[in-house]
């Protein structure tokens, strides 16, 4: 009898006939846009609008779904205390045990999305980032620290059974090495996203093609770039060179407009309308013409804009 | 103003009862907490206020805490960061809010007929989050940005400017200097920790010290549980010249909202608010988790 195929290989193989591969579009953006209140990335409150919303973009016809883990890591509990001491003083009692608990749900909700849709095909991205604020290059955390704490999150996801680990907004090279490093160690594949500033750099203002080359030498099957405004990342995969490893690409649409109040990253993105389907699809199929493969949405992005990749990408 | 009738009162060694939180009370009317719900959902806060002022408060404090220019800055890399991918208005939505902030709780008193009996008082917190003094900035950028804040509420109308949940002896002294360069009234609340000194490890003796020079109107403890309170209400009374007032928060903070416990209820808080008030607070109020139940026993059953 013949084994099936693991979801990630029919994606690879895919890319290596050099067709395109349809990510999804926005999660949390597009449940704030719902009206999720954004507490515990709605892993305790609203675990029905996130399946709802995995089942969308499945319907829309995403080969590759992401986990709602965007910046959920330790730090978004530990980072409004003093210190460990005051969070138990007088925190939520359970506030430890958040991370190794939601984790793995958000990964359940995506998997049950998948079977119940039948798409057995469809390839589970574990969603890794920048630990601090992914648009705070300044905040990045020493690497010493990173190492363990993405270790963490790449074994909670791999162990929930992703198929693939996907580190997004990446800004820094510093931390996207130490985070490859630790989501390979997982044995999964590895795609590197990373945040661009208005250049074509990362973030950071580091190079991006010695990032891409960082990702690809640290072993990552393909490099991305996100979270930059279309035109920015039409800039940026021009540049970009595809000769070793696959590209890709999704440009966040609308104007981040964060909250009085919040501290961490809280998806909110307005006037998104600039940028419908059609207009969002021809924008990425100029990407695909300068050799991005890899297609989809970031923050302000929806299942319709998904719809108008997967028929761009036949 | 509306500050002489206070003034009077702490003169006199009467209490002044202090209104309790908004931030819990918009969550606890399932409405989420994430924004100020300033310019979203006014006529809520402004039924905050009410509640307060029927509770008998002789002071409400607007919902504006934590409301500053940093407070937008800091979701982006850098300012050119935020004009190139923010919503437009971003640089300056900082201070509209203050200015509504201000406004909603002035339209609650009016509404409630009581001109100038109460006073409204602008909520303002350290430039960077309050439990975080690793994280304050460097001197002349705090000094600046103190200044800006308080010339927004002293241009929006409030009585008197309320500094909460400090948590260093610098921006103590920076707030209450920038206060004194606009000419409100001040009250600077510390939040003490479990031995009842600042979060950045100096004592309230050195923090009454240094704002001596600047004679604030009020030195409070706020923002931690009734015990750490009341070791730091212990050290401000012996070392504050000016009146002294506390208000505590209760449950427990599950950010970013704030999970609420039975464990204070306003009876067990007005118990506790005795002994606040027969160890010489006497500025009572509340801070998260708190409600206009728990100022209501305050106010009817705390009164000399």
């Amino acid at each position: 009898m013949r084994a099936r195929k693991k979801p990630y290989e029919v994606i690879r193989d895919r890319l290596e006939r050099g067709r395109t591969v349809v990510l999804d579009g926005g999660v949390g953006s597009e449940l704030v846009r719902r009206g999720v209140r954004w507490r515990d990335h709605g892993l305790r409150t609203d675990t029905a609008a996130v399946h709802e919303l995995h089942r969308e973009y499945l319907e829309a016809g995403a080969h590759v779904i992401r986990t709602n883990t965007f910046q959920l890591n330790r730090r978004i509990y530990q980072n409004v205390f003093r210190d460990a001491a005051h969070l138990h003083h007088i925190g939520a009692p359970d506030l430890d045990q958040r991370i190794p608990k939601l984790i793995p749900r958000a990964v359940d909700l995506a998997r049950a999305a998948r079977q119940q849709a039948g798409r057995d095909n469809v390839a589970i991205a574990g969603v890794m980032s920048p630990l601090e604020h992914c648009f705070r290059p300044d905040l990045a955390v020493s690497d010493d620290q990173a190492r363990a704490e993405h270790a963490e999150i790449a074994h909670l996801l791999a162990q929930a059974g992703v198929d693939l680990l996907l580190l997004e907004s990446m800004n820094t090279l510093a931390e996207a090495r130490v985070a490859v490093a630790a989501a390979r160690a997982t044995g999964l594949p590895v795609w590197v996203s990373y945040v661009l500033d208005a250049a074509g750099n990362v973030l950071s203002g580091e190079s991006l093609s010695d990032a891409s080359r960082m990702a690809r030498d640290e072993g990552a099957e393909a490099v991305l770039v996100n979270c930059a405004p279309p035109e920015d990342i039409e800039r940026a995969v021009a540049a970009m060179d595809d000769g070793d490893v696959k590209i890709g690409a999704c440009a966040h649409i609308g104007r981040f407009d964060p909250p009085s109040w919040k501290f961490e990253f809280f998806p909110q993105f307005r006037d998104t309308d600039a940028w419908p389907p059609p207009r969002y699809s021809a924008a990425a199929a100029r990407w695909q013409d300068s050799g991005a493969r890899i297609l989809g949405g970031c923050c302000g992005t929806g299942p319709a804009h998904v719809r108008a990749l997967a028929e761009l990408a036949g | 103003m509306s500050y002489a009738p206070v003034r009077a009162r702490l003169d006199a060694g009467e209490l002044v009862v202090l209104d309790g939180a908004i931030g819990t009370e918009i969550l606890r009317r399932e409405v989420t907490w994430a924004d100020h719900q300033l310019q979203t959902r006014p006529e809520l806060v402004r039924s905050i206020h009410s509640s307060y002022l029927a509770a008998g408060a002789d002071v409400i404090s607007s919902n504006t805490f934590q409301l500053s220019r940093r407070g937008f800055m800091q979701h982006f890399k850098d300012a050119e960061h935020m004009r190139h991918i923010g919503a437009s208005g971003l640089e300056t939505r900082w201070a509209e809010l203050v200015q509504a902030g201000v406004r909603l709780a002035q339209e609650a008193r009016q509404a409630a007929g009581l001109g100038d009996s109460v006073a409204v008082a602008g909520a303002m917190t350290t430039l960077e989050w309050c439990f975080r003094p690793d994280l304050a900035p460097s001197g002349d950028a705090t000094d600046a940005e103190y200044r800006e804040l308080a010339s927004v509420f002293a241009e929006a109308g409030c009585d008197l400017l309320l500094i909460e949940t400090v948590n260093s002896v610098r921006e103590a002294v920076a707030a209450a200097r920038a206060a004194r360069a606009v000419g409100l009234p001040c009250w600077i609340a510390f939040v003490p920790d479990e031995a009842g000194n600042l979060f950045s490890g100096e004592t309230l003796a050195q923090a009454c010290a240094a704002l001596e020079p600047l004679q604030p109107d009020a030195l409070l403890v706020n923002c931690a549980p009734p015990s750490d309170i009341a070791m730091g209400l212990r050290q401000l009374v012996r070392h504050s010249s000016a009146p002294v007032g506390v208000y505590p928060h209760i449950g427990r903070f599950d950010p970013p909202e704030w999970m609420f416990t039975d464990e204070y209820p306003p009876p067990r808080y007005l118990e506790l608010a005795r002994e606040w008030l027969a160890s010489g607070a006497r500025i009572i109020g509340g801070c998260c988790g708190t409600t206009p139940e728990h100022i209501a026993q305050l106010s009817t059953r705390l009164r000399m």
